[in-house]
């Protein structure tokens, strides 16, 4: 019993109780978790993971680990400063427990040593032994707590000036997250007061702790660093308690999900139309760190401040997700482009939406089954869609250009069809879409065509993720045209022209469509290009997708957008989507289709 | 000294402004950006409700100018109440300003769906009447239409192309030219597609009327969702009749859009001047909407005819006179 006791009581303090107590009860709420999440995967899931635990993913996912949770390497491309300033916690602090354990195992021999023995190592050191490897890794320790205090220190200049590390607006935190942050932010502080008092008091050398402790001593007095020390450590294991304890259920979550998280999606699981077990390792990866706000253009430029991805997912989170938060919403995607920890968060909002929408009575589509108005005949077949036919010079240019490379072409709706079927899709009536997506397929393949061209980025992005077209090649008109003009079927002539280019967001981060058009383009004139393009791309505010705002957001959107490109001096704006054309065209000056460029610039 | 009142716009409420200063005793400087003065009066063949010719009481206006200062082909850019700064950099001081700049005709082209730029016989009413003024209305091809449909609300009351608000005079001038191409026409059907009818003018309502009973003209409640072309350059037209619920094709030789009032690109120019409030729509806002419509809250800025909002011809040119009035009362209350 004796034994037993002084096993145990070695290295006690009645401050270590709060520690241990905030260890266990994080412990026990992740493995809860973990279980959950785990057994609840659908069997298909829990299959891929069972084939990918031994596979060759697994040194990719560990790979990613270390460059993404340690390093957070992708923040570092968002803005350097933010990129420090998280790698300095994750991976400092990971160093500290990595380090600090080597240290305390060199030393704590004699007999068990818990967990917290190891953590509050400085308390129960023994007296220098002044060797040389002690002294190594005590100023190795102090390096490294350093490391972590200079992130502690950005993370405190942020909430100043968070432009400095890059980003504009900052998220607004909960209560929990905030105690949470409060007791994160005092860790390390409070570590560094309490380790050198007791370096102090025991004499160890080091350049910050040791140097630190001989100081107070000499200043304040032994007796007074005494009592300060043992008032420090009962701080600092209160805080490090704190913190535990609010881990599981605020946004540092996100380090126990990321892990996992990256193994599964190496795995090759992602989140579906429908919602999923998968779902709760994206939901509660997000950090919060708040890189998707400043992108939103819903903040940007109409105002809106609390439907961006980062509030979705809390929400979501948290069971009190509204629908007038999950609707609200562009589904531009330029959140999901810089999301550090590539969350899908365009998937997760559409099967949120889900939810809120009811089922369509069983003859509401019934109409589409006589729905042929479909003429002429040819392998190649054209769809315009809903947009194209309410922008006829769109349908007026691709008629020229099937015209003039002498294309046969099967009309499939230019005198009216049926919807392509996503904007149901995105508003979350997933099986009043996937009624309208059978019967179009049908109708694809009733008509024996080998290609399938689109003027509209929203019906190309439904062809090709949801509908099963099977040999059918789906084409949107800008790689269409690009097609025809490389194979010297359609030429164009040169024109002096300045245009400008609006990467539609279906097509360009929907499709990844970016260079076809820019290459039309050149073609037929100059380009000059806007300071975000690409997969940086705004939104024209007209997006489909977004079932809560009204006109005049939208329009404040396109307005602001209208002034982004009108920067570039250009004479003409071209863009590739019937939807864009109409959005901007209320604010720009002249905005063309690019097929209405090429129709006007064919070389007879 | 005569002071001197400078009157930005030289359409209807501007000419009639500067008349009644002239009868007041002061000197009236009329800037008009076109090359002569008028304003969109100058492209409209007759009036509602009486038919009264446009010409007719541009004459009368006109008329009562002699001695009124008139620089055309200048174009205000900034204004002040006590100076107005043309675009050519001419700075010209004043005693007060009277801004009666007008409106700007809602582009077509940009409701696209309905094709026009695009489609050879798809006209505006602005079209339409210049070919009222020149004597002979004709499609492209120069026959003669047999079956001529009319849209109203073109650019107006339509939140797809940010114009929220009603253009007013359009319905009634919907109503008049439908009559005026029956009487061209006797034998041509004539449909007028509208999602409601407001007659408020005096005589609107009992013109609405004759074109229903003495004219035939058919008015059917829907606005018309798409305009195509067909292989002979016929006009294809998708509606919905909302009153008997049903999706209906028609085909007609001439589409004609009843394309409402945008609120003047000038107003851009005088929103520069602090103290000056725009409307959502862009219109200028007056002082209040009751007694003070033609004060612009800038003491010296004073707002005569569609700068502030859709208005007739009658409205416009008693603006006229009302800004006149007040502004020769501002003047001279000055110390």
């Amino acid at each position: 019993m004796d034994i037993l006791q002084g096993e145990i009581f070695r290295y006690y303090d009645h401050f270590v109780i709060p520690f241990n107590i905030g260890v266990w009860v994080l412990f026990a709420v992740i493995v809860y978790k973990y279980v959950r999440w785990f057994s609840r995967l659908t069997p298909e899931d829990k299959s891929l993971v069972g084939r990918g635990l031994f596979s060759r993913k697994v040194f990719g996912a560990v790979g990613e680990v270390v460059s993404e949770s340690l390093l957070h390497r992708r923040i570092f491309r968002v803005d350097p400063l933010l990129g420090y300033m998280h790698m300095s916690l994750a991976l400092g602090w990971f160093l500290l427990i990595a380090v600090g354990w080597v240290e305390a195992s060199m030393h704590l021999t004699e007999g068990f040593a818990p967990l917290h023995a190891h953590v509050f190592y400085k308390f129960f050191a023994p007296s220098p032994a002044g060797s040389t490897a002690e002294t190594v890794l005590s100023n190795v320790m102090d390096l490294l707590l350093l490391f972590v205090l200079s992130g502690v220190a950005l993370a405190w200049f942020k909430r100043l000036r968070s432009r400095a590390l890059g980003m504009k607006r900052t998220t607004k935190h909960v209560v929990g997250d905030k105690v949470a942050l409060a007791a994160l932010w005092l860790i390390f502080p409070v570590r560094l007061l309490a380790e050198s008092a007791q370096a102090g008091l025991k004499s160890i050398p080091s350049f910050l702790t040791g140097n630190l402790g001989e100081w107070m001593v000499s200043a304040l007095g032994e007796g007074f660093v005494s009592g300060f020390s043992a008032v420090a450590w009962w701080v600092y294991s209160i805080v490090l308690a704190v913190f535990f304890v609010s881990m599981p259920f605020s946004r540092y979550m996100h380090i126990f999900t990321e892990i996992p998280l990256i193994f599964l999606r190496r795995f090759g699981l992602r989140s579906r139309e429908q919602r999923s077990a998968f779902d709760h390792f994206q939901i509660e990866a997000c950090s919060r760190c708040g890189v998707c706000i400043d992108p939103c253009q819903l903040q940007a430029d109409a105002g809106i401040g609390n439907v961006q991805s980062v509030y979705f997912l809390r929400d979501r989170r948290y069971h009190n997700l509204a629908g007038e938060v999950a609707s609200n919403c562009l589904m531009c995607g330029r959140c999901e482009t810089r999301c550090p920890v590539g969350i899908e968060l365009n998937t997760l909002r559409l099967n949120s939406r889900e939810k809120f929408s009811a089922l369509p009575a069983d003859d509401r589509y019934a109409y589409v089954a006589t729905a042929d108005r479909s003429s002429g005949g040819g392998r190649v077949g054209y769809f315009a869609g809903c947009m194209t036919l309410l922008t006829p010079r769109i349908l007026h240019s691709m008629e020229r250009i099937f015209d003039t490379a002498g294309e046969q072409v099967w009309w499939a709706d230019r005198d009216g069809g049926v919807c392509c079927g996503r904007p149901l899709k995105l508003s979350g009536e997933t099986e009043a879409a996937r009624r309208i997506m059978d019967h179009n397929s049908l109708l694809f393949a009733r008509h024996g065509i080998d290609t399938l061209v689109t003027s509209c980025p929203i019906c190309l992005k439904v062809f090709r993720e949801d509908y099963d077209l099977g040999p059918v090649e789906v084409l949107h008109h800008t790689e269409y045209i690009q097609r025809l003009l490389s194979q010297g079927k359609l030429e164009i002539g040169k024109q002096d022209i300045l245009y400008t280019y609006h990467d539609p967001c279906e097509l360009g981060r929907g499709c990844g469509i970016y260079d076809q058009p820019r290459d039309i383009i050149r073609r037929a004139g100059r380009l000059a290009e806007a300071a975000e393009i690409r997969d940086n791309a705004r939104c024209c505010g007209g997006s489909l997708a977004n079932l809560e705002i009204g006109e005049s957001s939208q329009q404040r959107i396109a307005a602001s957008l209208s002034y982004h490109y009108r920067q570039t001096g250009a004479d003409i704006l071209v863009t590739s989507c019937p939807l864009c054309k109409k959005t901007i065209g209320r604010s720009f000056g002249e905005v063309k289709d690019i097929s209405e460029v090429v129709a006007g610039a064919i070389r007879q | 000294m005569t002071e001197k009142v400078i009157i930005i716009g030289g359409g209807v409420a501007g000419l009639q402004a500067a008349a009644t200063l002239l009868e007041l005793g002061l000197k009236p400087v009329v800037v008009e950006k076109t090359t002569h003065i008028g304003g969109k009066l100058n492209d409209w063949h007759k009036l509602f409700p009486s038919l009264t010719p446009a010409s007719a009481v541009l004459a009368e206006l006109k008329s009562r100018l002699e001695g009124v200062e008139i620089l055309t082909g200048t174009e205000a850019a900034e204004i002040t109440p006590r100076s107005v700064t043309m675009t050519d950099g001419r700075r010209m001081e004043a005693d007060a300003v009277i801004v009666a700049s007008g409106f700007d005709v809602f582009p077509a082209e940009l409701k696209e769906e309905y094709g026009y730029g695009l489609y050879r016989n798809v006209y505006t009413t602005v079209d339409l009447e210049r070919m009222f003024a020149e004597g002979r209305v004709h499609l492209h091809d120069g026959t003669a239409p047999r079956r001529v449909a009319f849209l109203h609300c073109v650019g107006s009351r339509d939140e797809k192309v940010d114009q929220r608000h009603c253009s007013r005079v359009c319905c009634i001038t919907g109503v008049k030219q439908a009559m005026e191409i029956k009487a061209v026409f006797p034998g041509a059907e004539v449909y007028n597609f509208y999602m409601d009818i407001r007659m408020f003018g005096p005589g609107y309502e009992e013109m609405y009327r004759e074109a229903q009973e003495n004219y035939n003209i058919h008015f059917i409640r829907g606005r018309i969702s798409e305009a195509g072309e067909t292989q002979d350059r016929r006009i294809q037209i998708k509606a919905e009749d909302t009153l008997i619920g049903r999706p209906l094709k028609m085909t007609v030789d001439m589409l004609v859009l009843i394309v409402g009032m945008k609120a003047g690109r000038s107003n851009g120019a005088l929103a520069r001047c602090p103290g000056i409030e725009l409307r959502p729509s862009r219109f200028a806002a007056p002082a209040d909407s009751f007694c003070s419509n033609v004060y612009s809250g800038v003491p010296g800025i004073f707002y005569a005819g569609t700068v502030t909002a859709p208005k007739n011809v009658g409205e416009s040119i008693n603006e006229g006179v009302a800004a006149a009035v007040k502004a020769a009362g501002y003047i001279r209350s000055k110390p």
